[in-house]
């Protein structure tokens, strides 16, 4: 349990860095702007990097100090947790994206 | 609601309508249709081909597939539509280039002949006057000029009447005195020109008697213009620039034996305002009259004329702009927007004055359009957002132009506006190229706005002199959110993470257009949108 925990609220945390960069980035004029670029980009860079940090934080930090049954029933559990976080992260991106279509988020989509 | 004419004659006229036609830009004229009409005797002259340019490109900007010029709108950019109908006294075909050969003094009996010349003799000298080259215009010579204006646009019905060589100028001419006419008691009819010169001065006093006398002769006498009705207003518009002074070689020859010599436009000036403080044709004519002219020295239009001769009309003459141009067009817009003051039998004389401090004028808004029904700023607002906008295209967009608001649009996925051609922004952007600035071979050629403001410098032009950079570097240090003066007009600069460009394209996604201002076409719509997130952003008092 404690797995799919760390996973979503690492998800989420990663999904709302990734929307204060999409804001921090300012707009641009000119006739190539490239911030709705940069704000996607920023956006699977941390799709990237947040099932490793799950993975990384379930492992090296959260990892219960248990026997050896219970470890691998955890790190089984961090595994699929690591990709759901991932797929949350992507879902959640896109409702977000879709939502605020007009708005920065909506460069992730 | 009235209909609104527009006449604009001789070069300084044409002056005047340009800064009339930026005004229009800018949406100072609402809901309306508005006729034009350019009347000159140089049909080359610089500055006429300068402004009817302008006015075709704003009507190419209007214009959206079939519907040719557009129609009026309210509250946006380019708001009134503009019909234009030119003019021009033929003095360039065989036996019209002088006073002497279109009156035919040589025909007719040798009785007839002999009266016509002691007549002639009496009121124009027999030498200069009779036998100046009238293709650039009366140079000076009111007293030739009114009566040739005169017979110029008289000829021109009789033309009609007969129905035979009827030349394309006398048709546009009739166009728009048929609408004048359709108007009757509803017409308004704002007249540029100045008193002080050629074309201009000749035509003021008499252009409302030949207007009604041509109606009189193309309708056999069944209709007329009722100077009681109808509502005439003018620019008494004296002496604000001066050029060279002909040199007698330039002179040696008939055809430029008279040439404008702009040291006696000061008494040109007075002397024409003796004569419209009491010439009852005039004080029966005109509800209103705009006294408007520039009490410190003169400035010379020669700097950009690197020749020895003086400019006497022509495809060169092509002055820039002056502050008092757009006073004239601001009293268009008086005159056009005010409620009373046509009740007067007599021409009444309006005036007003600027503060000048240290030997230089300090412009407000007010200044131009007074402050009636917040109409000063409703005319800061449009400005200042026009003046925005022509930056962000020019400075900010770069080659792009107005093209980039369109890409950001579409990359905020906002579609809507991805029919609007590149032919379509490259108008737009023309057009602020004639408003703002442009630059010819890295030089930087100021536009209709810069060239006015030059002419008050240092004084203060309503907005803020860092507003007007006129390198490449200082335009690319340009804050475009902080044009005004006052800092409440300033885009607001947002949060830590944000500044003034970036939270007015955060308005222009929130915004768009509506009903009230009457956008049809997508062109419409997209520039209504803009208009409506930039007004937002200077956050004037509008209600």
């Amino acid at each position: 349990m404690e797995a799919y925990i760390i996973s979503l609220g690492t998800a989420i945390i990663f999904l709302l860095i990734a929307a204060l960069i999409a804001n921090t980035i300012k707009y641009e004029g000119g006739s190539n702007p490239t911030d709705p670029k940069r704000r996607k980009t920023w956006f699977w860079l941390l799709a990237v990097l947040n099932p490793v940090v799950i993975f990384l934080l379930g492992y090296y930090v959260f990892m219960p100090d248990e026997n050896i049954m219970v470890v691998n029933k955890y790190v089984a559990a961090l595994s699929i947790g690591t990709a759901i976080g991932f797929v949350v992260y992507i879902i959640l991106g896109f409702i977000l994206s879709k939502m605020f279509r007009n708005g920065k988020v909506g460069n992730w989509f | 609601m009235d209909k609104l004419f527009v006449i604009a004659i001789g070069g300084t006229g044409m002056r005047c309508l340009e800064s009339f036609t930026h005004l229009s830009a800018i949406g100072m004229f609402d809901n309306q249709e508005i006729e034009l009409l350019t009347l000159d005797t140089d049909q080359t002259n610089g500055n006429k081909g300068r402004v009817e340019e302008l006015i075709r490109l704003y009507n190419r900007i209007k214009t959206s597939g079939d519907a040719e010029g557009g129609t009026p709108n309210a509250n946006t950019f380019f708001s009134a539509k503009l019909n234009l109908h030119r003019y021009y006294t033929n003095y360039s075909a065989t036996g019209r280039e002088n006073y002497k050969n279109i009156s035919k003094l040589s025909t007719g009996s040798p009785e007839e002949q002999k009266s016509n010349k002691l007549i002639s003799d009496l009121f124009l000298d027999n030498s200069s006057v009779q036998e100046f080259n009238l293709a650039h215009g009366y140079r000076a010579q009111t007293h030739l000029g009114s009566m040739l204006m005169y017979h110029g646009i008289v000829e021109a019905a009789r033309n009609i009447v007969k129905g035979a060589d009827v030349q394309p100028q006398e048709r546009e001419l009739d166009q728009f005195v048929s609408k004048l006419e359709k108007a009757g008691a509803n017409a308004r009819v704002f007249i540029f020109g100045s008193i002080f010169g050629g074309t201009g001065a000749s035509s003021i006093p008499v252009i409302p008697k030949a207007l009604q006398d041509f109606v009189k002769i193309r309708s056999g006498g069944t209709s007329t213009i009722d100077f009681t009705k109808a509502k005439f207003g003018s620019t008494l518009l004296t002496e604000y620039f001066t050029f060279k002074k002909p040199d007698d070689k330039q002179k040696s020859g008939k055809e430029n034996s008279v040439i404008a010599d702009a040291s006696f436009f000061p008494l040109n000036s007075q002397a024409a305002l003796q004569f419209y403080q009491s010439d009852p044709t005039v004080q029966k004519s005109y509800k209103i009259l705009y006294h408007i002219g520039w009490p410190i020295d003169s400035k010379s239009v020669d700097e950009e004329n690197s020749g020895h001769q003086t400019i006497t009309g022509g495809a060169n003459q092509k002055n820039p702009c002056h502050i008092t141009e757009l006073l004239c067009a601001c009293a268009a817009y008086d005159f056009f927007t005010r409620q009373n003051g046509f009740d007067g039998v007599k021409a009444e004389y309006l005036y007003k004055a600027v503060e000048f401090n240290n030997n230089s004028f300090n412009f407000t808004f007010n200044d131009f359009v007074g402050n009636v029904n917040k109409a000063g700023e409703i005319f800061a607002n449009r400005l200042g957002a026009f003046f925005s906008l022509a930056h962000i295209s020019l400075t900010i967009n770069g080659n792009d132009g107005i093209k980039g608001f369109i890409t950001r649009c579409q990359k905020q996925k906002l579609p809507q506006y991805a029919d609007i051609s590149d032919e379509e922004c490259t108008d737009i952007n023309d057009y602020f190229r004639l408003f703002a600035y442009s630059f010819h071979n890295d030089r930087f050629m100021p536009g209709w706005l810069y060239q006015i403001r030059n002419t008050v410098a240092p004084g203060t032009f309503m907005f803020d002199s860092k507003a007007f950079p006129d390198t490449a570097p200082e335009l690319k240090k340009i804050d475009i959110g902080a044009l005004f003066l006052d800092e409440k007009n300033h885009w607001s600069k947002g949060g830590i993470f944000s500044n003034r460009y970036d939270n007015f394209i955060e308005k222009l996604i929130e915004s768009s257009s509506n009903d009230n201002q009457k956008v049809n076409t997508t062109k419409e719509k997209f520039l209504a949108h803009i208009y409506n997130a930039i007004t937002v952003s200077q956050n004037f008092n509008l209600n």
